[in-house]
C-alpha cells in the first residue's frame, strides 16, 4: 500500500520555528488567567539530582576488571564519582596506588584499614605505609543492560 | 580584602588530575598543532627547559622518555576551570574569573585572619575535590594581590597563601625588589619609558608623583600606582571591557599551497571570529586577511601578504565577513607558495547597541539577527563547527595537529578516564578488547 504525497508544506524560513527554550523560561510577561497545571509544571523526575549531589566535585569514570563483580560493578560500568566526599568504611573509593586508578572498597581486615576486593583472587591491599592517594568516593554505579 | 586564585601550571595540573603516571615527573603541554612549549610542571622547569621552546627541539629528550609532552586538550582545561570558578563561587561572595586559570574573589568585610584561614581552606579544599594545586594572594587591591600571589606561590614560606597588607614593612620591602616591569599591567615598553623617568621598581613607582604619571604618561598608570598604595581603584570593568580586535589564526598542520584549502581555513577562522564578536555584541568596520610562508625554510620562495577589506557598513552577519576574506583572498593569493599560518582578524569594532546609523552610509543589509544567533547556540551546544557556512573539508592539511592529546576525560562520554578493579586490570581488558590479529 502507498501512501499519497503530503500535500505541500509552505517553506518557512528557520527562523520563524519555536526555538527549543526549556519550559520554564518564556512565560515571562504571559499575563491573563494562569493554567491551574501551572504549579505543577516543572516537576518531573531528574535523574541528575537524585545521583549527583555536588555537580562541581562529580566526575564519571569507566570501570574495567571483574574483581568487583560481588560488590555489583562490572566491566564497562559507569561510575558517579563523587570527590567532596570524606571517605569512611565501607565505602567504595577510587585510589591512586602506584601509578594505577583502582576501584577498592574501604573497610578493616584483620582490624586494620585495607583496600579490599570482592575477589578472592586479589588479597586486600594494605593502606599502611603506602603511597597510596585517595581519588574519590563511589556515589552511584550504572550497569546499562541495553546497549 | 581582594584575592587572587591561581592555579600552578594550569595545564600540566589539568593533565595529572587525570593521570596518576604524570605526578612527579616532567611534563609539558604544547600549543595549538604541537608548535612549542606553553606549560611547563616544576620538573621540567628544574631541567633549565624554556617556555616557548619549539617542540621538535624537545623530540628526542621525549623518545628517551626523560620528559613527557601533551597535546593542549582545550576542552578538558575549559571544563576544570569552570569547576574551579564554581567551587569559589559556592564560598566567597563574589568572584569573577580573569583568565582560565586565574580568579578574583571579593572578601569585603572580612578582617585580615578571616582571609587568610578562607585562603588556607579554599587552597585545601581545591586541591582536594578538584585536584588542582592553586596559591592565594590577598590585598587590598587588584595590584597587589597579584603580587601577593605571585610571592605566594615563589616563596615557600607562606605555604601557597600570603596576605599583603598596604603600607606594611613586608609590603615595602617586597616593592623595593619587584621591577616596576612585572607589575600588573605594565608591559616592556612601558617599563623602558618609565626607567627613563628613573622609575625602576614597583617602589619607586609607588612613591612617584600622581600628577606627573598622570601627566606624562597615563590616568591608568597613576591609578596602578594607587593601588600600590594601597586604595583600590581598578575595577573588573576596566580589565574586562571588550576587546578592540578579534583575531582567530593557526598554523597549518602541513604546509599547502592549494587555494583551496587555504580558502577553507580562513572560512572556519573568519567563522569563529564573527561568533567572538557577536559574542561581545560589537559590530566591526574592517576584516584583514594574512598568510604566511614558512621563514625557516630559506630554500623556499617566501610571501607575508595581508590584504585589509574595510566593510561598507559595520556588520556582524558572517555572511559579510565571508564575502570580506574572500575578496581578501582574491586581492593576494599567487600560486608556487607553500603557506604556514593563515588568519582573520577584525579591526575598529564599534559597539553594537552604540552604534548609529549614519544618513551617509547605506542601508543595513537584511540582516538575519536569529539566523546568526540560532547558528551560534547550536555550534556552542553542539560542538564548535557543527553547523558551518559552505563545506569546509573535515582532512584538509589545515586541520590541527594533536597527536599528543589526552582523553577529553569530562566532556566525551567516550573518552572517559577508567578506574581498574585490581592493579593490572585496565591494561588486560585493553588487551581483552582488542581485536585478534
Amino acid at each position: 500500500m502507498s501512501f499519497p504525497p503530503s500535500p505541500v508544506a509552505p517553506a518557512l524560513p528557520l527562523t520563524f520555528q519555536p526555538l527549543p527554550y526549556s519550559s520554564l523560561q518564556g512565560r515571562a510577561g504571559f499575563s491573563g488567567f494562569p493554567s491551574p497545571a501551572q504549579d505543577y509544571e516543572p516537576r518531573t523526575l531528574d535523574l541528575n539530582t537524585r545521583l549527583i549531589k555536588n555537580p562541581t566535585q562529580t566526575f564519571y569514570l569507566t570501570a574495567a576488571g571483574d574483581s568487583m563483580e560481588g560488590w555489583g560493578i562490572f566491566d564497562g560500568d559507569l561510575l558517579i564519582v563523587d570527590r567532596s566526599i570524606k571517605p569512611r568504611l565501607g565505602h567504595i573509593l577510587v585510589a591512586m596506588l602506584e601509578e594505577e586508578v583502582l576501584i577498592k572498597r574501604y573497610a578493616l581486615y584483620r582490624g586494620t584499614p585495607h583496600l579490599c576486593s570482592a575477589h578472592p583472587h586479589y588479597p586486600p591491599l594494605p593502606l599502611k605505609n603506602t603511597d597510596c592517594q585517595l581519588w574519590g568516593v563511589v556515589r552511584a554505579v550504572i550497569h546499562e543492560y541495553l546497549r | 580584602m581582594i584575592g587572587l586564585v591561581d592555579a600552578n601550571n594550569f595545564y600540566v595540573s589539568c593533565e595529572r588530575v587525570f593521570d596518576p603516571f604524570l605526578e612527579g615527573k616532567p611534563v609539558g603541554v604544547m600549543s595549538n598543532n604541537d608548535g612549542c612549549i606553553i606549560a611547563r610542571s616544576a620538573e621540567m622547569k628544574a631541567m633549565g627547559i624554556p617556555m616557548g621552546i619549539p617542540s621538535f627541539k624537545l623530540e628526542s629528550l621525549r623518545k628517551r622518555g626523560e620528559i613527557y609532552l601533551k597535546s593542549s586538550n582545550y576542552e578538558l582545561y575549559g571544563d576544570m576551570s569552570a569547576r574551579l570558578c564554581q567551587l569559589l563561587r559556592d564560598a566567597c561572595p563574589a568572584v569573577s574569573p580573569y583568565s582560565i586559570d586565574e580568579m578574583f574573589i571579593y572578601l569585603e568585610e572580612f578582617s585580615d585572619k578571616q582571609c587568610l584561614t578562607l585562603g588556607e581552606w579554599l587552597r585545601r579544599r581545591i586541591r582536594r575535590h578538584l585536584g588542582l594545586p592553586v596559591c592565594v594572594g590577598l590585598a587590598p587591591t587588584h595590584t597587589l594581590a597579584k603580587l601577593a600571589n605571585h610571592l605566594a606561590k615563589t616563596s615557600p614560606h607562606y605555604q601557597g597563601v600570603c596576605l599583603l597588607q598596604a603600607q606594611s614593612a613586608t609590603t615595602m620591602a617586597l616593592l623595593k625588589q619587584t621591577p616596576v616591569g612585572s607589575v600588573w599591567g605594565i608591559g616592556r615598553r612601558l617599563a623602558e619609558r618609565l626607567a627613563v623617568n628613573k622609575i625602576y621598581t614597583a617602589w619607586d613607582l609607588h612613591e612617584a608623583d600622581l600628577k606627573q604619571l598622570r601627566k606624562r604618561f597615563s590616568v591608568v598608570l597613576a591609578r596602578t600606582a594607587l593601588e600600590l598604595r594601597g586604595t583600590p581603584c581598578l575595577h573588573m570593568n576596566d580589565l574586562g571591557q571588550p576587546r578592540h580586535r578579534i583575531m582567530t589564526s593557526r598554523s597549518f598542520g602541513q604546509p599547502t599551497g592549494a587555494k583551496e584549502e587555504v580558502h577553507d581555513a580562513l572560512r572556519r577562522h573568519a567563522q569563529r571570529s564573527a561568533e567572538k564578536l557577536r559574542q561581545q555584541r560589537s559590530l566591526t568596520r574592517a576584516v584583514m586577511i594574512f598568510l604566511n610562508t614558512n621563514r625557516h625554510r630559506r630554500d623556499q620562495p617566501q610571501y607575508y601578504p595581508h590584504a585589509m577589506i574595510p566593510l561598507p557598513a559595520p556588520s556582524d552577519d558572517t555572511r559579510t565577513i565571508l564575502e570580506a576574506v574572500r575578496q581578501g583572498l582574491e586581492q593576494v593569493y599567487r600560486p608556487g607558495y607553500r603557506f604556514m599560518k593563515a588568519g582573520v582578524m577584525l579591526l575598529d569594532l564599534v559597539d553594537a547597541e552604540q552604534h548609529q546609523l549614519s544618513l551617509l552610509s547605506p542601508p543595513p543589509r537584511n540582516r538575519h539577527p536569529h539566523l546568526m544567533a540560532t547558528l551560534d547556540d547550536i555550534n556552542q551546544r553542539m560542538g564548535q563547527g557543527t553547523i558551518s557556512f559552505g563545506m569546509t573539508n573535515a582532512d584538509a592539511a589545515w586541520q590541527l595537529r594533536c597527536a599528543h592529546r589526552s582523553k577529553r576525560y569530562t566532556t566525551r562520554w567516550d573518552e572517559l578516564m577508567q578506574a581498574g578493579t585490581h592493579p593490572g586490570a585496565i591494561r588486560e581488558c585493553a588487551l581483552r578488547k582488542q581485536p585478534l590479529t
